[in-house]
């Protein structure tokens, strides 16, 4: 199977770059989480609306979704040896990887508009 | 030579139950295991964090949900899962830069991932207050 996507050095650097930004990420979510007074709906939004968590945030999403489709790519490449079904299989992993990532978006741009 | 031939090629019979993986090997193989459990639990994920941004009243329904005693356990195999894949991960990225590779510091490096992850899931719990 001779896909682009499917091969090369690439997708190795991207897996491991995005891992990097996913563990900087964890470490200072987690720093947020276990530093903050309370956890309530108004910190939480204004946590969120803070331009350099929003960027952070959106950072993560898109790192995680290339991560994800990596790895899961691999695991499919590995167990499903029927090409029609691989290439079925594939197509739903990637929908459900833009699905979750436009909503994500979706729900960071109105998190943004109905404070400001 | 035929008999030769023929005992060479009886079936090999594997009992799963008796194999025993190195700690490396667990280690490997729960990385891409809850690798897999992320990626199922994400969408609900996304759910859950458009639930807690949208209003007050559906902040309330997360916590509500994420309180049910199933959700109570979902929630502590997922945090595992992340801690899991977090502390494998490294080890993985440090053996990419050629830092534990030799035999028996990958076997040291697996024990350390196992003991970091459960330390981390402990103290998680306790934070969580349950």
């Amino acid at each position: 199977m001779s896909l682009y996507v499917l091969e090369g050095l690439r997708p190795w650097v991207i897996q491991r770059v995005s891992a990097v930004y996913i563990v900087l990420f964890i470490v200072y979510a987690a720093s947020c989480y276990f530093t903050a007074d309370a956890i309530a709906y108004e910190s939480w939004k204004n946590w969120l609306y803070n331009p350099f968590n929003t960027t952070v945030v959106g950072i993560f999403v898109i790192a995680l979704l290339f991560h994800a489709w990596i790895g899961m790519r691999d695991v499919v490449l590995d167990y499903v040896h029927n090409i029609m079904f691989r290439i079925f299989i594939l197509a739903i992993l990637i929908g459900i990887l833009i699905g979750s990532g436009l909503w994500v978006f979706r729900i960071l741009l109105l998190s943004v508009v109905s404070i400001g | 030579m035929v008999g030769r031939l023929m005992s060479d090629n009886r079936p090999v019979y594997l009992n799963l139950l008796k194999i025993r993986l190195p700690v490396p090997g667990i280690v490997s193989f729960a990385h891409r295991i809850t690798g897999v459990l992320l990626f199922l639990s994400l969408p609900f994920a996304v759910y859950l964090l458009d639930l807690s941004i949208e209003s007050q009243d559906s902040f309330a329904r997360v916590q509500q949900i994420l309180d049910q005693p199933v959700m109570l356990i979902v929630q502590i195999l997922l945090l595992w899962s992340i801690a899991h894949h977090f502390f494998a991960g490294i080890r993985f990225l440090l053996i990419d830069a050629e830092i534990g590779v030799e035999k028996s510091q990958a076997r040291t490096g697996a024990w350390l991932v196992m003991a970091a992850e459960v330390l981390t899931l402990f103290v998680i719990v306790w934070g969580m207050g349950i």
